[in-house]
């Protein structure tokens, strides 16, 4: 075929000449919301400032992510608002902070809640709050709109991330046995969100291997269900499957009902509830504020923060678990906690790429990135022409040690980040280049408890969640895995036992 | 001399390939289809080469002579082909007899050239080398021009002018081959002068390009074009025979003023007589004033607000003099307020309440327009609705487009509504549906304004009785969580097409 190579020839050589034209637009960003630099003070047993100034309260929160704003949420639904809530950040929201330029509001981590089940039982009465729920319906508007995810493998594209062209008859078959797999695990009952209410030592032995040792063991060796599974566990919990007990990977497909309404989401993901829930406890809040030493005394608890000393009769310690030892006394090293590193990074785009003739989603994943794709803010616009955009690029360095992939966000500059994610893009937005005008990146080395394998039955973590004392944990970290519903459950738990614990005193 | 003769190949290769990427293209733009187009001119065109391959045998004398002459015939035929192409897709119904019969004419051609110039060259090199070096500069020519085509000539010179500059070359290449194979030319100068002609005809093919273009593109559009403009939002056409104007947003016919009046009356007045006290409408769309002129026939309506996406629109129809003849310069009425903004994002935030709303849309061809038809939309819309208010929705053909029909229907009660459809019969769109909306029921009216040239009183009941073949279908609500309308409404302009 003559003309063929011809064509051939001059197709590729077309993508090389574009590409040198590419490098010309100049793309503007930085590094943003670092928030290592005080972190490792604590590492360093850096020393703090002696405390200048006391002042009281009940109860203090320490951290404000959705576990922190939770149990401030309870507590004020609760009729009691003489608390308050130290946030080490400028922001609240934690893994729901969100970012905000001329175009649109933008997640900066979590973007979506699944439809809440029936045991989700605060989740469904926070969005009955919020207004998200009305009377047994999800409003439409905070649904995430069609179309809402695609895929590109094989130089084309599909609705839907879980793959469906290019299968053979045996890739079915497993995907289609899985499914029954799944299926009676969720008949079981013992894999439900919030987690801690289905737990069940029946389904142990699945802590003590990987998801993908477990998958194997079942006979499943489809490369294609390996990469969804193994996407699953990136997407969710910063791991491979390799590096995910198996019962976290079963938790994830069979703790929900198939729903086809797809999730609830906001133009600014999760930071939408994270800026509804400032509106309720707000005044509650005191941002910036490194909380550095927490110490039992006699009467209750002392927490140190910049120069202020904050006299607690209950201390809700909302902050990533990590933390404790760094700040408790006497407190002993974690063993069972790991934590995977991120990075996510928002892209202004002056207008929309080429997507080689797909409709523009919600939701768009490359089949074999490292990467997880990108997420387009103005998909839940209700305008019906946009020219520009923010789309928020995810990206779990779950390859390799979490420890190295620390190291690697520390060393590597700006440049490195912007280059592998344009890389990454402009395998399928061939004209990506010209249509970025601002990369702003954020790293987060401990983004995320990682449900390692044998994390979830830890005993560990159990002690951790039943202290009764006078300082109380509330993290999804103490769930295993790091999701809204698990923190926002963790944060209300936490919250209750705090409220029975004041009446019981007074 | 071998390097000159070896870029002659080159060019001579790039030009063979610019002919058919020309008629790929072309035939793409005007029927589409591209991955058909495409596949179907290759293959044709490939076969024909070797059909010109094959003949090259036959050809035993005067090869020089011959050569020139392929050229030359090369360089008339291929430069005035996206010419040809184009008028002929206007004026003629014989667009792929004409596209084939070229592209195989083409392939013929340029299937004898590089035979017939292996054989000039071979005594002058080594068969190996010959070989090599023709295929090398052919296959590198091919290249460079499958990169410039796309890049360069497209966009700067258009496809007429692109494939008239390849005859150029081609011509170029018959006149330089008269010096360059001299010595095994009999007689060069007759050649020599009809090369000049060939030259002189395709310089002014280029000069008059913008000419053919123009022609073709007029009578591809049926009509006089008397305005067309790309805006920030759509693009917009409006073209004019005799006392037919007609708009097309992004080519699907908005109205042609032939029968408009049949649409807007069935728009508004079925819908605005019924309300007792009607004081504040609203329109969403619309920006024709189209709707806008059968409303202000109402002296009770003390104001109308008008949102429409598009300023060109709205500036266009308050200012064009034949439009504003159109419709009664109703923009430029003092009752009417024009708001160019985004309809959903500004019935959310607007909280002003209507007595009538006309919902006046583009059909839901995509995701986008869509949102406009959602559930979600009409409860937002529905809480401008005053207590005995009306709403109407444009709302596709009924007949054309059945399943998007009654999808409407579905939505607005699935919004709280009750509906009332009805349909009318609009010559340039076919049977044409509207659904009137409302939270208290709605009566037919019992006067309408005079002067109106369709509806009437006696007829209206009509109107809302559906044939079978246009009868309620059960279908679910569209939310913008599902957007089943657009994908239903590709199905049923498919099933209609194909």
């Amino acid at each position: 075929m003559k003309l063929g190579r011809r064509k051939f020839l001059g197709l590729g050589s077309a993508a090389l000449v574009g590409l040198s034209l590419k490098s010309e637009r100049k793309i503007e960003g930085s590094f943003v919301n670092d928030s290592f630099q005080t972190g490792h003070l604590l590492r360093d047993r850096t020393s703090f400032p002696a405390a200048k100034r006391t002042e009281k309260f009940p109860v203090v929160i320490v951290g404000g992510g959705i576990a922190g704003l939770s149990a401030a949420w309870r507590l004020r639904k609760r009729g009691f608002s003489d608390f308050v809530l130290l946030e080490m950040n400028a922001q609240p929201g934690g893994n729901a902070r969100w970012g905000e330029n001329e175009i649109t509001v933008y997640p900066w981590a979590a973007h979506y809640v699944p439809v809440p089940g029936p045991k989700a039982e605060y989740v469904r009465e926070l969005f009955a709050d919020l207004g998200v729920l009305k009377n047994g319906q999800w409003e439409e508007r905070y649904l995430a709109f069609s179309p809402q995810e695609r895929l590109f493998l094989y130089g084309r594209w599909q609705e839907g991330i879980e793959p469906a062209v290019g299968l053979k008859q045996t890739d079915r078959d497993q995907f289609q046995r899985v499914e029954n797999v799944f299926n009676n695990f969720r008949k079981s009952g013992s894999f439900t969100v919030p987690l801690e209410l289905g737990l069940s030592p029946k389904f142990q032995a699945l802590d003590r291997l990987s998801f993908s040792d477990w998958l194997r063991q079942q006979g499943f060796d489809s490369r294609l269900l390996h990469w969804y599974m193994n996407y699953a566990c990136r997407d969710d919990y910063g791991a491979l499957a390799s590096d995910t007990s198996a019962w976290a990977g079963i938790h994830y497909f069979s703790s929900r009902e198939p729903e086809e309404k797809g999730p609830l989401t906001w133009p600014e993901g999760n930071g939408w509830i994270t800026r509804r829930l400032l509106e309720r406890v707000g005044r509650n809040i005191r941002d910036s504020q490194m909380v550095h030493r927490i110490i039992q005394t006699r009467r209750g608890v002392s927490v140190f923060a910049g120069e202020t000393e904050f006299q607690a009769e209950f201390v809700i310690f909302a902050a990533p678990t990590f933390l404790a030892p760094y700040l408790l006394e006497n407190f002993p090293r974690l063993r069972d906690f790991v934590y995977s590193p991120w990075l996510t990074a928002n892209l202004t785009l002056d207008r929309y790429p080429d997507s080689r003739g797909a409709e523009p989603s919600w939701d768009t994943v490359f089949f074999d990135s490292p990467a997880l794709g990108y997420v387009d803010a103005m998909h839940q616009s209700l305008r019906t022409h946009v020219d520009r955009t923010v789309w928020t690029f995810y990206w779990a360095l779950a390859e390799g040690a979490p420890s190295r992939n620390r190291q690697l966000l520390l060393e590597k500059e700006w440049t490195y980040w912007k280059e592998a994610i344009l890389h990454d893009l402009e395998r399928v937005h061939s004209d990506i280049c010209q249509c970025v005008s601002r990369i702003e990146v954020m790293r987060m080395g401990h983004a995320m408890v990682r449900p390692a394998v044998g994390s979830i039955f830890s005993e560990e973590r159990h002690r951790l969640t039943r202290l009764n004392d006078r300082i109380f944990f509330a993290n999804s970290d103490l769930s295993g895995i790091s999701i809204f519903e698990e923190a926002q459950y963790r944060g209300v738990v936490a919250a209750q036992k705090v409220l029975s614990k004041l009446h019981g005193h007074r | 001399m071998g390097i000159l003769l070896f870029i002659s190949v080159l060019l001579v290769a790039a030009c063979g390939l610019i002919y058919e990427l020309v008629a790929g293209t072309l035939a793409s733009y005007l029927v589409g289809d591209s991955v058909f187009q495409f596949s179907t001119i290759i293959g044709t065109y490939l076969f024909a080469m070797g059909i010109g391959s094959a003949l090259s045998r036959y050809i035993n004398r005067g090869l020089v002579h011959r050569f020139v002459w392929i050229e030359l015939l090369l360089g008339v035929i291929g430069g005035f082909s996206s010419a040809l192409l184009m008028l002929a897709f206007a004026f003629t119904q014989g667009f792929e007899l004409i596209l084939y019969a070229l592209v195989i004419v083409i392939g013929v051609l340029v299937g004898l050239e590089i035979p017939l110039l292996m054989r000039i060259v071979r005594d002058r090199y080594r068969f190996r080398d010959v070989i090599a070096h023709v295929l090398t500069f052919d296959y590198l020519g091919a290249l460079g021009a499958s990169l410039l085509f796309p890049i360069l000539f497209v966009p700067r010179l258009g496809l007429v002018r692109s494939a008239m500059l390849f005859g150029l070359i081609n011509a170029g290449v018959a006149l330089w081959s008269t010096f360059l194979f001299a010595n095994q030319l009999s007689e060069a100068r007759g050649l020599r002068i009809a090369c000049f002609v060939v030259l002189c005809g395709l310089g002014a093919g280029m000069a008059g390009a913008k000419q053919i273009t123009a022609t073709a593109e007029d009578n591809i559009y049926a009509d006089e074009i008397i305005f067309a403009r790309d805006t920030h939002y759509q693009h917009l056409v409006l073209t004019r025979f005799k006392d037919d104007l007609r708009l097309f947003l992004n080519s699907h016919l908005q109205f042609s003023s032939r029968d408009e009046y049949r649409y807007h009356e069935a728009l508004v007045h079925p819908g605005l007589a019924a309300v007792p006290f009607p004081r504040r409408v609203l329109i969403l769309g619309g920006g024709d004033g189209l709707a806008l002129r059968e409303i202000l026939k109402y002296a009770q309506v003390q104001s109308i607000t008008l949102v429409d996406l598009d300023p060109e629109m709205t500036r266009l129809f308050s200012s064009h003099p034949m439009l504003i003849k159109l419709n009664d310069k109703s923009l430029l009425s003092p009752r009417v307020h024009v708001i160019n903004a985004d309809a959903f994002p500004w019935v959310d935030l607007n909280g002003d309440s209507f007595d009538f709303i006309v919902i006046d849309f583009p059909d839901p061809t995509n995701y986008s327009l869509g949102k406009l038809y959602t559930t979600a939309f009409y409860r937002a819309v529905a809480r401008h609705l005053s207590v005995q208010g009306l709403m109407v929705v444009q709302s596709t053909s009924p007949m054309f487009a059945r399943d998007s029909f009654w999808c409407i229907v579905q939505t607005l009660k699935q919004a709280g509504l009750q509906t009332y459809p009805y349909h009318v019969y609009v010559p340039s769109f076919g049977e044409w549906g509207f659904v009137l909306a409302a939270t208290h029921g709605y009566t037919s009216p019992t006067s309408l304004p005079s002067g109106l040239r369709f509806i009437n009183i006696d007829g209206l009941p009509t109107l809302f009785q559906f044939p079978p073949d246009m009868a309620p279908l059960p279908m679910p609500p569209n939310q913008l969580n599902n957007q089943v309308l657009v994908r239903t409404y590709e199905n049923d302009w498919k099933d209609i097409t194909h």
